[in-house]
């Protein structure tokens, strides 16, 4: 490790004899803010504290109790040697008070002060370590039946997933399950971590019937990497250093083999998709469409499509603060000015000159239900996309899945932890992909209208775009008969008092319109 | 081919993604500002994500009034430069009662001129969502907070009410009396901080460089005389030390450590090599075990 400090600037040593505190106090009162020096051009940059990471990897673990989830994890931070003195004191400590002679790996890995009473882990947590490479993130979250959802949100964040199973009892019910979940939410490379080899003699013949099985049962899901791994977490065999123990292994090590993925992120090289958050102004010239950019990239003068609109425009400048970008990437955060303002707001999603989201009204989706009150049909609820929010007219539950024989039953309620396939109908129409096609516009969340709360997330599988009553010329938005009736005046019938409210209705509509200044034509 | 973005923009681009749909979704935000080197940085992402206007939502100080002096000056700088709103508060009453860092446990002294002031200040200006710096590395009882994390009326937060979060989709509806803390810089890792404070060029107080600055050890902590409340106990003279700062708080609450890093890249260096977590520098975390989770449910953060 070179210092920076020395290869970059000779700084004057700290201070000429300060000896009064009273002096001090004035003089550091003087110098409000520390600059930070300019870096001389020539310094490298590849200095390896200084160092940027190349890119971020998410990892689910999943396991159930025992199997040694907490310890591969504790594990893997303290291989990755990015600890302070005061955690390696603590494990330390930990094997000079067992009666094993091992350390305690999962010490690094404590939960809130309610789950340790409980002695079980409820909730997602999160952790960080850095290779020499990338930054990995670990999402740690519990395995059990009953935290299906736990397992399921995990998962919609990570790249890829360690399964866990103990070497002396293999594949259980579970790892099904686990891998069901996976599948569901759209992880597609999975790792099995074969853990305490050493209480099986390191034998290969156990690893390899366990690796068989799982081969096997991998086969029924959308995995495009699903590999095995003789392992033990405790004393780091094939973690990040080749086992001696296990010779006859030739694979990489979890470590190693963690190493070398693709994230999500870099995966997702799809179509172009920006959903918009919010517009940024600035004076009468800069109306900036600001977003991340979900899938694919984006250029200056690349013609860009508004699917809820039907309109279409080019990339005139793509805006960040400090510089503007000739294209912007997946993940990229920035903000987009059209060359012909098309009036879009929060909840469009921006498309290229290809294959485009759907506007759709009606869904057909896979969710795990997430809230303790099972699903309502009285309730009412809200369908987040993106960045849009949208009433659902209709939530029509179809089947559930069972998760242990991968059959689906019909049903037409859901209580917390199903998984159930559905169909919703919308208010309005929303900009969205098929997951299979985009998960990064392919996800959603269901959300109780009064109470605000997260009640079920997941995926779509088909979105259809029900027949627009809402006919758009080239001269811009135009208001039939059937546009009002369909919305604004589906509460009125055919009889004289009916239709005279019809007109007043649309009366009242035209003259709104008209005192916004807004160009809408009415074709009644 | 995929050209790999680095860590530090990813983390960058999240943090602006968490500032909009925060701003898109809330009525009244607000920026709890501390003035140290994570609320830089957030400040620096919230300028970043609403550019070119400026962040939509004021920044709110706390002020214990037993801030470094320093960094008062630096805060009223910043939001000079910047142009920005700065609401400060002081909790009154708790000066009133002339609560205070010496005479009080820690904990006491924090509830009041912190805690208590906080959820003052939150509820007189009725913001209903406040952009704060905490990082799911800092404590074990963080690993598990969400970006957005709710808080029943009160602000107490229940962990058993949180919501859950899946892919980026963030959900801000609010239930009735409900508020949310959110938290843009929840993936980020104390040495990310630093590696991007640096790369941006970013200002910091000058209390995070070493500088010779009279001192007082206490308990194996070294505290600096920052002014002339600091009561010195029979036998101790400041002795003046070349120190910084790993964390900024209120200065008597807060141990320096012997350094000759004077500059941000030698400050960098130290860090990213460091043996020691930065939690250690804050006192009033060893004053009780389970401390910050506690102090959690009752509103600090
Ligand atoms: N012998 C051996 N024991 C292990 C290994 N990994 C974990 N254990 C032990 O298995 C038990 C359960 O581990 P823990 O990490 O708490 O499991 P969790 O419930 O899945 O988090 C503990 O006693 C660990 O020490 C291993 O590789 N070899």
């Amino acid at each position: 490790m070179t210092a920076i400090a020395s290869a970059r600037r000779n700084v004057p040593a700290p201070g000429s004899p300060t000896t009064s505190p009273a002096a001090h106090v004035q003089a550091s009162g003087g110098s409000v803010v520390a600059r930070t020096n300019p870096r001389p051009a020539a310094v490298s940059r590849s200095t390896t504290s200084a160092r940027e990471l190349n890119g971020i990897l998410r990892l689910l673990t999943c396991g159930s109790v025992d199997d040694g989830k907490s310890t591969l994890i504790g594990r893997l931070l303290f291989d990755a040697s990015d600890l302070y003195d005061d955690q390696r004191a603590t494990i330390e400590r930990s094997r000079l008070a067992g009666t094993s002679g091992l350390p305690d790996f999962s010490l690094l890995v404590d939960g809130l002060a309610a789950e340790r009473e409980q002695g079980i882990t409820i909730d997602i947590a999160w952790r960080y370590f850095d290779t020499e490479k990338r930054r990995f993130v670990v999402i740690d979250s519990p395995g059990h039946e009953q935290y299906t959802r736990n397992m399921a949100s995990g998962a919609s964040h990570a790249d890829v997933a360690i399964m866990l199973v103990d070497a002396r009892s293999g594949i259980k019910k579970q790892t099904l399950r686990h891998a069901a979940i996976l599948d569901l939410m759209g992880v597609r490379r999975v790792v099995l971590a074969v853990n305490k080899m050493d209480l099986v003699d390191f034998a290969q013949g156990k690893f390899t019937a366990i690796a068989d099985e799982f081969a096997k049962l991998t086969t029924r899901f959308g995995f495009t990497e699903a590999i095995a791994i003789p392992v033990a977490a405790v004393t780091g065999d094939n973690i990040a250093r080749q086992s001696e123990n296990m010779p006859w292994y030739t694979g990489p090590t979890l470590l190693g083999y963690l190493d070398g993925l693709p994230s999500r992120i870099t995966q997702a090289t799809g179509q172009f998709r920006m959903p918009v958050q919010t517009v940024l102004r600035d004076g009468l010239d800069f109306r900036g469409l600001a977003g991340t950019v979900a899938s694919g990239n984006v250029c200056v003068g690349d013609r860009i499509v508004d699917v809820l609109s039907g309109r279409s425009s080019r990339v005139l400048r793509i805006a960040t603060m400090g510089r503007d970008l000739e294209i912007a990437r997946t993940g990229q955060a920035v903000a987009i000015q059209l060359e012909h303002d098309l009036d879009i707001s929060r909840g469009a999603v921006l498309s290229g000159a290809g294959p485009q989201p759907v506007a759709a009204n009606a869904l057909d989706v896979r969710f795990v239900w997430l809230a303790e009150d099972g699903f309502d049909p009285k309730a009412s609820y809200l369908l987040r996309t993106a960045t849009d929010l949208v009433p659902i007219a209709k939530l029509n539950i179809s089947a559930l899945l069972d998760l242990e024989t991968l059959q689906t039953t019909p049903a037409s309620r859901c209580a917390m932890n199903d998984i159930a396939l559905a169909g919703i109908e919308l208010g309005r129409a929303v900009a969205v992909d098929p997951f299979a096609d985009q998960p990064e516009t392919g996800s959603f969340m269901v959300v109780n209208t009064l109470t605000g709360a997260s009640v079920a997330g997941g995926v779509i599988l088909e979105a259809r775009a029900a027949e627009s009553p809402i006919a758009i010329s080239a001269t811009g938005f135009v208001v039939t008969r059937a546009t009002l009736a369909a919305g604004l005046c589906s509460d009125l019938g055919d009889n004289a008092a009916d239709r005279a409210e019809f007109e007043r209705r649309t009366v009242e509509l035209v003259r709104l319109f008209g005192a916004a200044g807004t160009a809408v034509s009415f074709d009644i | 081919m995929t050209v790999a973005i680095s860590h530090l923009d990813l983390l960058e681009a999240e943090a602006i993604h968490i500032f909009r749909e925060a701003a898109a979704q809330f009525r009244k935000p607000v920026l709890m500002y501390s003035i140290g080197k994570d609320s830089t940085v957030l400040l620096h992402l919230a300028r970043k994500a609403f550019y070119p206007q400026k962040p939509p939502f004021p920044l709110l100080h706390i002020d214990t009034t037993w801030k470094f002096r320093e960094m008062i000056a630096f805060r009223d700088k910043t939001v000079r430069d910047f142009g920005l709103d700065l609401i400060t508060y002081v909790n009154k009453d708790g000066v009133e009662r002339n609560v205070n860092p010496f005479d009080f446990s820690p904990s006491v002294y924090t509830d009041v001129m912190k805690t208590a002031a906080l959820k003052q200040a939150l509820d007189i200006h009725g913001f209903d969502a406040a952009f704060g710096g905490a990082r799911r590395d800092e404590e074990a009882s963080r690993a598990k907070e969400r970006v957005f994390s709710f808080r029943s009326a009160g602000h107490r937060w229940d962990p058993r009410k949180q919501r859950p979060e899946m892919w980026r989709l963030l959900n801000g509806r609010l239930g009735a009396g409900e508020t949310v803390r959110v938290f843009p810089l929840s993936n980020w890792t104390e040495r990310d901080i630093w590696r991007y404070i640096q790369r941006e060029e970013l200002d910091i107080v000058p209390l995070y460089l070493a500088a010779p600055r009279p001192t007082v050890e206490r308990n194996g902590q070294l505290l600096v005389v920052d002014d002339d409340r600091l009561p010195l106990l029979p036998g101790e003279t400041p002795l003046v030390q070349n120190v910084r700062f790993r964390t900024l708080g209120c200065y008597p609450l807060t141990a320096a450590v012997k350094s000759t890093a004077a500059d941000l890249d030698s400050v960098v260096e130290e860090t990213l090599t460091a043996k020691t977590s930065e939690r250690q520098g804050r006192l009033i975390d060893h004053d009780q075990s389970g401390a910050m989770e506690k102090k959690k449910q009752e509103g600090y953060f």
